[in-house]
């Protein structure tokens, strides 16, 4: 196709779609309009429709397409019987690409020249026009594609959503289980225990003094009490009301406190004030408490120490928690590990996902320092993330000294893990 | 308790008099075997055992008993409340917290209620004798931990207009220095003060969270009966 031009002239008034696009409108029976459609006629079939107007009676349409072939053919399209006239009531008629079978035909008026319409003067050139180039994101796939990723991301969010939820729900279940289960051992189980103990006592009072079955008595009380304190561990340890920063504070000054009172060190403390309410949940507290035990029967067996300074501190998202004693130390590359329980206060605080420094110099004291993130720092990996992972690709296997999951029960999850 | 004071105990009276005791405690078995071990402690005997906080507020005042061993955990009205209003009827009676856990958390509202002293029910008779002497000698119960509570006790209520609930500077200073582990002898030695004196200013902030507990208990009992 060399050349594509379309002469209209309309009364009143007309727009004018090729293909369903408006590409020109305007109006005067007294003026040609001449619009260059070269460029946008490809090779193929394509529809031209024109909505003409006129404010007292059927508008007079005079229109005239001429395309000029490569091969010298022509090609002419003008206004006669051939249109057919769309009724008002039909909705997005200049998008179709045929007329429908109703329509009916357009009536000739006259010969283009003659009366009632004489001939025109003048004809005006209606600027190029250029053909759409449609954008990616204008492309019917594009949008459909950016549509249907929103609705599966939607759909993800509502699934996690619905998770998390879920997982909420665990979790006060679990904790509403902790209480309980404190609760039971408290009223069952110590009541059990605090019975045992005085029914002994009184028994023992009973008996002479320094005899066998007195004796006996005395050693089943110690029992039946280091049973009980045993057992207040637990409570604590589950007891889901302990679950803060400053619950572990006080429960580990209270035990060093009443631990070296019996020996030979003097303790100080050096602890946060306004110890936050930050949460801690059961696992590091249980494994940062069995740290601190562990570290103070060290000193107590090895250090020769006078004095021990505790001190627990916020740093970030971290606690840290400091023994330091004034003993003989040690040399740490020396150290029989297993013998001084080095070993297990690093897979205590391993277990709560933390570290534990050593720092030592035989004559210079000894320093144990752990490390352990709070609660809100885990939360989101072991769970959302590793879980996220897990599904797709196995861990990579974990060293035995660290278990990756101590407490089930703590972080949000489901009941089954 | 604190041992510090426990060892300062004068020598026993010459003509000794029996100390009254009064128990309150739920669970029957405990109940008897603690008024029993009572009966077999030199200078003391059980007057009263109360099953319920109810009961102790109706035969502990006509039993006069010296001292008062209170369970927390009561049904119906809780050890903690039976202190405040045993308190109110007889001032001049001091109480003892039994508790069956080590848990200083849970101790610390019967102190602020103005119980004057905590002990575990499982401890061993002469514990149980130390401590109620200690008590009748107006003991204090200051651990460090204790220590640290009353300090956080204080400064949430610092914003309040209240004069009572302040600390002197002085009162401040020794408590944290109790609270860093530092025995009273040794605070006597730091800060040039007499062991008394520093008894002294124990007793005085206990007193102050007393009062405040008690009017805040008034004003409870107050309005929940004018609704």
């Amino acid at each position: 196709m060399v050349k594509a031009r379309l002469r209209i002239a309309v009364d009143d008034s007309y727009s004018l779609f090729l293909d369903g696009r408006e590409i020109g409108r305007g109006g005067g029976w007294h003026q040609l309009t001449e619009y260059d459609l070269t460029l946008l006629l490809e090779p193929g079939s394509h529809t031209l429709a024109i909505e003409a107007f006129n404010a007292f009676k059927q508008a007079g349409v005079l229109v005239g397409l001429r395309v000029e072939l490569a091969d010298g053919r022509s090609v002419e399209v003008v206004s006669d019987q051939n249109w057919k006239v769309a009724p008002n009531t039909d909705g997005r008629w200049e998008k179709r690409t045929r007329a429908r079978a109703n329509w009916p035909p357009a009536t000739v008026m006259a010969v283009f020249g003659q009366a009632p319409w004489p001939g025109i003067p003048g004809v005006l050139k209606a600027p190029q026009i250029y053909p759409v180039v449609l954008q990616f994101w204008q492309a019917g796939w594009f949008q459909i594609a950016l549509l249907s990723l929103c609705a599966f991301v939607v759909a993800v969010c509502l699934r996690l959503m619905g998770k998390v939820a879920i997982q909420s729900h665990a979790q006060q279940v679990v904790q509403r289980e902790r209480a309980r289960i404190a609760r039971d051992i408290h009223d069952d189980l110590t009541a059990g225990l605090t019975q045992l103990v005085l029914m002994g006592e009184v028994a023992r009072s009973t008996l002479p003094a320094g005899s066998e079955p007195r004796q006996r008595v005395d050693k089943l009380c110690e029992k039946a009490r280091s049973l009980s304190r045993s057992m207040n561990e637990i409570i604590w340890v589950v007891n889901s009301q302990r679950d803060t920063l400053h619950a572990v504070a006080s429960y580990i000054c209270k035990y060093a406190e009443t631990f070296l009172q019996t020996t030979s060190i003097r303790c100080r403390f050096d602890i946060e004030e306004e110890m936050s309410d930050l949460p801690c949940d059961m696992g590091m507290r249980r494994n940062l408490f069995l740290a601190v035990k562990e570290a103070l029967n060290n000193a107590v067996q090895h250090s020769k120490a006078t004095e021990l300074v505790l001190s627990i501190h916020r740093q970030g998202q971290s606690v840290v928690v400091v023994m330091e004693d004034n003993g003989e130390g040690f040399d740490p590359a020396l150290a029989d590990q297993e013998r001084n329980g080095l070993s297990s206060m690093r897979q205590r605080a391993a277990e709560a996902g933390g570290v534990c420094h050593v720092i030592s110099r035989p004559g210079a004291g000894c320093r144990v320092e752990f490390v352990v993130p709070l609660v809100c720092a885990t939360r989101l990996h072991p769970n959302l993330l590793s879980r996220f992972w897990k599904r797709r690709a196995p861990l990579p296997a974990t060293p035995p000294s660290a278990p990756t999951v101590s407490t089930p029960t703590v972080h949000p999850s489901p009941p089954t893990p | 308790m604190n041992p510090s004071d426990t060892t300062q105990l004068p020598a026993k009276p010459v003509a000794p008099l029996l100390h009254k005791i009064a128990v309150v405690e739920d669970l029957r078995e405990i109940r008897e075997s603690l008024s029993q071990l009572i009966g077999t402690l030199a200078d003391f005997k059980c007057v009263c055992a109360c099953a319920s906080g109810e009961d102790a507020l109706k035969q502990i005042p006509p039993a006069r008993p010296d001292v008062v061993l209170m369970d927390i955990f009561l049904p119906g009205m809780s050890g903690i409340e039976c202190t405040t209003r045993l308190k109110v009827l007889l001032p001049d009676v001091r109480i003892l917290i039994l508790t069956a856990s080590d848990d200083e958390e849970m101790v610390f509202p019967a102190l602020e209620a103005g119980a004057d002293g905590y002990l575990l029910k499982q401890a061993e008779p002469a514990d149980l004798r130390a401590a109620l002497l200690d008590l009748l000698q107006g003991g204090v119960p200051m651990t460090s931990g204790i220590a640290r509570q009353v300090v956080d006790y204080f400064r949430h209520r610092a914003k309040s207009r209240d004069q009572i609930v302040h600390l002197t500077p002085r009162e401040k200073e020794l408590l944290i220095q109790l609270s860093k582990g530092y025995s009273n002898k040794e605070i006597a030695g730091k800060l040039s003060l007499s062991v008394e004196t520093i008894h002294g200013h124990m007793k005085n902030i206990f007193k102050k969270m007393h009062v405040r507990s008690r009017a805040e208990a008034v004003a409870k009992y107050i309005s929940s009966h004018n609704d």
